[in-house]
């Protein structure tokens, strides 16, 4: 890592090869090759200041934001060795390690704290751990919905897609890939209409760029100038199909050039990036200037879906999913960028800067690991859900009658 | 013959098809059209028919089915596979464009068209967005478009080379849940048709009527209830539009009692129409719904199992209703 590339300001696109002439390998190769050297630079594909606030912040804010991704990465990881040795666990997950980096980067740039019309909103996608930890969602709360307990954070409900918490901000997690987008512009309008100074963010996928929801979002958000981010963590793949299967475009953020907003890249690998460009589209939102498309360039350690190929114990899955059916990621690909793991980064990175040192920083992912052993533990304590609770929340009021007995 | 499953039964019928037709085209996303069974070789329309004429598409529904329809107005035969995280992303272009353009041209438009459209609902903690199994009523509403609803391999097969070949748009529900089932399947292309309800058993004390994803526990409660004496006319009702008024009436007025079964919510099931039909052409018959309550279907297996719809439910309630 080298402070220039970090300080690296934005920069005008730079020429680059036309990505449909590259094949997908070639254009992967080229990818990870740059990400397992150096970072890579953050980019404005609209041109705009990128300022490095995160040098500036206070140490314990720093030292959290580190937490914050240790916190996930055990989450994550007991979770994947839960669902692989507990053959009593029914809880899933679409797996967030490797991409802890974007999630407390981006959240470390907003209001997570205060009242429900002073908090800032985040919307998650169908891989949300991450999100909701970073957001300030309880962990343990979160281990029990995700195992459906009557105590979990949205009673046993939703689970894993459908974690939501309103206490933090966290509007929430959505099975689906596409309205969530256009959802979290309304509620950059609502924020707008009643002269609130809250920002609306969603967390995508890079399989987001082609629904037509991605436009409708941007679109709008652009043209009403609303305060809204979209975080678009490319993670190269979509369930099982590389994005150069559904974008002609080798980085994604040049899409905002269309609508005339920022569209900044930014290495999703390394937190303090991640923060500074956050923290400019927040300030942009607030102060009523509108919408930024951030492209962070990461990678997810494990499968599409629960953990096919993870060993028990082990960081990621490699090899083949039987899911993929017909594709699945090279394990070369997987290895090189977990070269680029983002606890590393953000361990070293503030050892570096005097914040940490190396016993410190491994006392705080030791604990983080405890707190994701004791959320798990509490999780298995908690009751299961009365089956007829399941009449209950179709509205405010009553309950709907069961009609399965005819 | 050989016993096929489910998946690759309805590729057998569409690979019959696309080598016949050149012109065809098939249309995906995150799900490859492949499948394999043992003793038969691997379908895999994408590798045999190339990039061309099968497409993976980035998550794009509506593009899935406008493009569908697309091809169809162009004079292409065309099928697209919408995975049941998107079945309804596409409604609009099925209900308010597939759905009305033989009427709104005077009959002119070109529609070989098949979607069909993955749906889930049998699966404990798959939680509301990931258990759709309520398009049946939803598709089933719409004037023009012909829904099917298979529940078999069999079926499935011959299903959709009558889908393939009709040349009005047909909506091919696919219950998620019965991807594994297998069966005997014969090898040669064949067809059933788009419009009668397959009597499965035949009694003469209860008609009951399911269909899709719901008829394995159907056809569970039909064999526990002959166990006990009841004479069970069992309906797979196969087709939700057309609907085979005429085999259902035919059932009713012989048994005067009628079941029936539903994964879907209680609220405009197919078997509101079952019973709607019959009311109006048998006198002197008693009905009654079994389905899943009109709430969305939560995450934890202890609700999610208990509202949906089982073989025990569909026991007790032919009881009530013979009793």
């Amino acid at each position: 890592m080298s402070d220039t590339n970090r300080d690296a300001v934005a920069q005008e696109p730079s020429p680059q090869d036309s990505f449909l002439s590259t094949s997908r390998r070639t254009f992967f190769k080229s990818v990870a090759g740059a990400g397992a050297a150096v970072s890579l630079l953050t980019k404005g594909a609209w041109a705009q200041e990128i300022g490095y606030w995160a040098k500036d912040l206070p140490n314990e804010k720093l030292i959290q934001m580190y937490t914050d991704i240790c916190r996930i990465r055990w989450h994550e990881r007991t979770m994947a060795d839960k669902m692989i040795t507990d053959t009593k666990y029914r809880g899933y997950n679409h797996f967030y390690a490797g991409q802890e980096a974007v999630a407390v980067g981006v959240c470390a740039a907003l209001n997570n704290k205060g009242s429900f019309d002073q908090v800032d909103l985040v919307y998650s996608s169908h891989r949300p751990t991450g999100h909701a930890i970073a957001k300030g969602v309880d962990m343990k709360k979160m281990a029990a919905e995700n195992d459906f307990r009557a105590t979990g954070l949205n009673g046993g409900y939703g689970g894993e897609m459908h974690l939501s918490d309103k206490s933090c901000g966290f509007i929430g997690a959505d099975g689906m890939i596409g309205p969530g987008h256009v959802i979290a512009s309304g509620s950059a309008f609502a924020f707008k209409a009643r002269g609130s100074k809250q920002v609306a963010v969603v967390f995508a996928g890079d399989g987001t760029y082609a629904t037509p929801h991605f436009h409708a979002a941007l679109n709008n958000a652009a043209m009403l100038k609303l305060p809204f981010i979209y975080v678009l963590e490319n993670n190269l793949y979509h369930q099982y199909a590389h994005y150069s299967y559904s974008c002609p475009m080798k980085d994604i953020a040049d899409a905002a050039g269309t609508y005339r907003i920022p569209g900044v890249v930014v290495d999703g690998q390394d937190v303090f990036q991640v923060y500074n460009v956050a923290k400019t589209a927040v300030d942009r939102a607030r102060a009523g200037e509108g919408p930024t498309l951030i492209e962070a360039k990461t990678y997810r350690y494990y499968n599409h879906w629960g953990a096919p190929g993870a060993k028990a114990g082990e960081l990621g899955a490699f090899g083949y999913d039987p899911l993929a059916i017909s594709s699945f990621r090279p394990e070369r690909e997987v290895r090189a960028w977990m070269q680029r793991d983002p606890v590393d980064i953000s361990r070293n990175v503030l050892i570096g800067w005097g914040v940490l040192d190396r016993a410190r920083a491994e006392q705080i992912e030791a604990a983080a690991k405890q707190e994701a052993i004791e959320a798990f533990a509490w999780a298995d304590r908690q009751p299961m859900c009365k089956p007829e609770d399941g009449l209950k929340n179709v509205f405010v009021a009553g309950t709907v009658p069961a009609r399965q007995f005819g | 013959m050989a016993r096929k499953s489910f998946m690759y039964s309805v590729l057998e019928a569409v690979q019959y098809e696309m080598r016949q037709d050149k012109n065809m085209v098939w249309i995906f996303e995150l799900t490859p059209p492949v499948s394999s069974n043992p003793g038969k070789p691997v379908i895999n329309l994408e590798k045999e028919f190339g990039r061309n004429r099968v497409v993976n598409t980035g998550i794009d529904e509506m593009w899935m089915a406008a493009a569908t329809l697309g091809c169809g107005l162009a004079g292409s035969k065309a099928v697209t596979y919408i995975p049941y995280q998107g079945n309804c992303m596409c409604f609009q272009i099925i209900q308010n464009h597939a759905g009305k353009l033989r009427g709104m041209t005077g009959g002119v438009a070109s529609m070989p068209i098949v979607f069909i459209l993955e749906m889930t609902g049998q699966t404990p903690g798959f939680a509301g967005q990931h258990s759709d199994y309520e398009i049946d009523t939803y598709y089933a509403h719409i004037p023009g478009l012909k829904t099917v609803v298979p529940s078999t391999p069999a079926d499935a097969k011959g299903m959709m080379v009558s889908a393939i070949r009709d040349p009005d748009p047909v909506a091919f529900l696919y219950a998620g849940g019965l991807r594994e089932l297998v069966e005997e399947v014969p090898d040669e292309q064949y067809t059933v048709p788009l419009d009668k309800a397959a009597v499965r058993t035949t009694g003469s004390d209860i008609t009951i009527v399911g269909s899709g994803g719901g008829m394995p526990e159907v056809l569970e409660a039909t064999a526990q209830l002959q166990k006990q004496g009841m004479k069970v006319e069992t309906i797979d009702l196969r087709c939700l539009k057309p609907m085979d008024t005429e085999t259902l009436v035919k059932s009713v007025q012989k048994t005067k009692r009628l079941l029936t079964v539903d994964q879907s919510y209680y609220t405009l099931c197919p078997g509101a129409e079952v019973i709607a039909r019959c009311a109006e052409n048998v006198n002197g018959a008693r009905f009654k719904r079994v389905a899943f309550p009109d709430a969305a279907p939560p995450a934890s297996p202890e609700m999610f199992l208990w509202m949906r719809p089982n073989a025990g439910h569909i026991v007790a309630a032919a009881k009530k209703l013979v009793g």
